[in-house]
């Protein structure tokens, strides 16, 4: 006789109500699995996908992500001269928050150069790559455009002529591709009460400097800002070229840093990614062993009420075995049916979730081996408790 | 030959100045198809004798041998006590201690599939002697939305499933009204009559007395005074 179904069954109410809660807590704990590793796939997405050997960067700085990085538009063509280099072009990077479908919302904008440059769209899923000069963007499905759609930036409209899937910094933020110009513009562009306001200001700090207002009016140009600064610098090397020798000359000649893929993936993940990961690692552990204290309680319980039956059981003569088998199977059925039932919630709350998921098959197996170890162990302090009971206490009034 | 022979045998708890005689050398012994009570107050050392007599507590010192089989001699004889209690005794408690997840039928055909029977003869054996114990129509209920005497008459039927040659009632009568524990004793002789087992029964109720063949009156440990009725087995 199966006495565990048994009593699952007389208790099925409790029981589902039992595997509903514990459900819950394991699903979090599989969402947590998917946002720890959806935060490094997110964070290291951008430098997997841009098709680019090397990344120069201004001098001193940990890379265009880690740190800002600055350097002259023209300094492409600097590094495009060095030997054993095929291709390099200008890219720059900013975070925005702009109005998009009357929406406000965060993403980052990349401009590169769109004639044949490096670090374009590389995912694209609804649409093409951009083709003219201007007014023309690819943006992730994430801001919910779609093709044809309008954008206002400033003083101009762009046109949505592709969209992406997946695309997206390091936080997370969905990403927009500009042309290089466009998005230099969109960075550098002040409303024209700003532009007065400012040049001014700097009028008056040159006439307090002892300048006449001519000469201030004439050096003004020289103090404007300039728009003409890019952060990175991507590098496709020549076939059979040595990378280490140009990233020694590039560093040498050229005086800026350079950083292979590899090299600039261990940076994001060692830096901006490092802290982020090691705090989402930590609650993800302390998911699992409170759901894992949460499910020895419950066994414990559920065999702790049943310590009367127990008691009558071993007087009466069952085995030892009957006993574990009942607490054990109970167990395994609690374990098994929550953790079912939390990947089935893992599965609803996926597509609707704000952030980036990504499960790995292994992770999720991993979880399951050592709830189910959690399990065992916890039935296993119940069969503990269960096999010490005095048969005698059947008998208490 | 006696089903049981109880032979000077006494139970001490503790050691030294803490040491506690709970239950001073017995000797008795019951037939088959005899109906015993263990007459005594609350802490004479009733339940006692019979957790010794099933093996749940070990005695201190003593024999007892059922069937003629020595199961203990001031000390184990190598027997399998589970197996013993399992195959040879069967027990009825106070509070009826049915397994709340099972049927009435189930609670009954436990025992048997412990003894090895299987699934489907273990079914229908069960409703057999819920049949014999009046109570078929019940069958299929849970204990909770039995009444007190159909719990014990359950009970009663969970305790003779293993078709035993020893009966163990602890209290069985204590709580029911009298009415309900008149059946139930009316049962419990039946049992000993037409089964030949011997049933001794824990009681302190003297409302109960009258009907049992011997009864062996404990004070403070102690077997005091042995009366018997002159039955005709």
């Amino acid at each position: 006789m199966d006495l565990a179904l048994k009593d699952i069954r007389r208790h099925l109410g409790k029981f589902i109500a039992t595997i509903a809660g514990v459900a819950m807590l394991l699903a979090i704990v599989l969402v947590m699995n998917g946002i720890y590793q959806g935060n490094i796939a997110d964070g290291i997405w951008l430098i997997e996908n841009t098709a680019t050997d090397l990344w120069v960067v201004e001098r001193g700085r940990g890379g265009p992500f880690n740190e800002s990085s600055r350097m002259p538009l023209d300094s492409y063509k600097s590094v495009a001269a060095t030997p054993g280099v095929a291709k390099a072009s200008p890219l720059v990077f900013y975070s925005a928050q702009r109005d998009i479908s009357g929406v406000s919302q965060q993403f980052t904008i990349i401009g590169y150069d769109v004639f044949g440059g490096l670090g374009g769209p590389g995912r694209i899923v609804l649409g093409r790559a951009i083709e003219a000069p201007h007014y023309e963007l690819v943006a992730d499905r994430k801001l919910g455009l779609d093709l044809g759609d309008k954008v206002t930036f400033g003083t101009h409209e762009y046109t949505v002529v592709g969209v992406t899937r997946g695309a997206v910094d390091s936080g997370g933020n969905p990403l927009i591709y500009l042309s290089l110009p466009d998005a230099q513009e969109v960075q550098f562009q002040q409303d024209n009460r700003a532009l007065v306001a400012s040049r001014a200001a700097s009028l008056k700090r040159l006439e307090r400097a002892g300048y006449s207002t001519e000469q201030a009016n004439r050096l003004l140009p020289l103090l404007s800002s300039t728009s003409d600064t890019v952060n990175a610098v991507l590098v496709k090397l020549a076939p059979g070229a040595e990378g280490a020798q140009v990233v020694r000359h590039i560093g040498d000649w050229l005086y800026f840093n350079v950083y292979t893929t590899d090299e600039e993936r261990n940076l994001m993940l060692e830096g901006k990614l490092s802290k982020m990961s090691a705090v989402l690692g930590l609650f993800r552990a302390l998911l699992i062993l409170v759901s894992i204290v949460i499910i020895a309680l419950i066994i414990y319980v559920l065999t702790i009420e049943k310590i009367r039956s127990i008691a009558t059981l071993k007087l009466i003569g069952a085995p030892n075995w009957v006993i574990v088998r009942l607490i054990m199977e109970q167990s395994l059925a609690l374990t098994l049916a929550s953790f079912a039932v939390a990947y089935g919630l893992r599965e609803l709350i996926v597509p609707g979730f704000p952030r980036t998921l990504t499960f790995l098959a292994g992770e999720t197996a991993a979880t399951f081996a050592v709830m189910l170890a959690g399990g065992v162990l916890a039935s296993l302090m119940a069969i503990w408790h269960a096999l010490r009971t005095p048969p005698q206490l059947a008998l208490g009034g | 030959m006696p089903v049981l022979e109880v032979d000077n045998v006494s139970m001490t708890f503790g050691q030294g100045e803490l040491a506690v005689q709970a239950l001073k050398p017995a000797t008795f012994s019951v037939e088959g198809g005899e109906l015993a009570a263990l007459l005594g107050p609350s802490g004479s050392g009733k339940s006692t004798l019979l957790l010794a007599i099933s093996l749940i507590l070990e005695p201190t010192t003593g024999r007892i041998a059922l069937n003629g089989r020595e199961v203990y001699n001031n000390g184990p004889t190598g027997i399998d006590v589970r197996a013993y209690r399992r195959q040879n005794i069967g027990f009825i408690f106070q509070q009826h201690n049915l397994i709340p997840f099972l049927t009435a039928a189930e609670n009954v055909a436990l025992v048997m599939q412990l003894n090895g029977a299987g699934r489907r003869d273990a079914a229908k054996h069960a409703r057999e002697l819920l049949g014999y114990l009046e109570i078929a129509h019940r069958a299929d209920w849970l204990p909770a939305n039995l009444s007190g005497g159909e719990r014990q008459r359950v009970a009663i039927g969970r305790a003779l499933a293993n078709e035993p040659r020893l009966v163990l009632a602890d209290e069985p009568t204590a709580a029911l009204d009298t009415e309900r524990g008149t059946k139930v004793m009316g049962l419990l002789r039946k049992i000993a009559r037409e089964r030949q087992s011997a049933v001794i029964t824990v009681t302190h109720d003297h409302r109960m007395i009258e009907g049992f063949d011997t009864v062996y009156h404990l004070d403070d440990g102690k077997l005091t005074e042995t009366t018997r009725a002159v039955v005709a087995h």
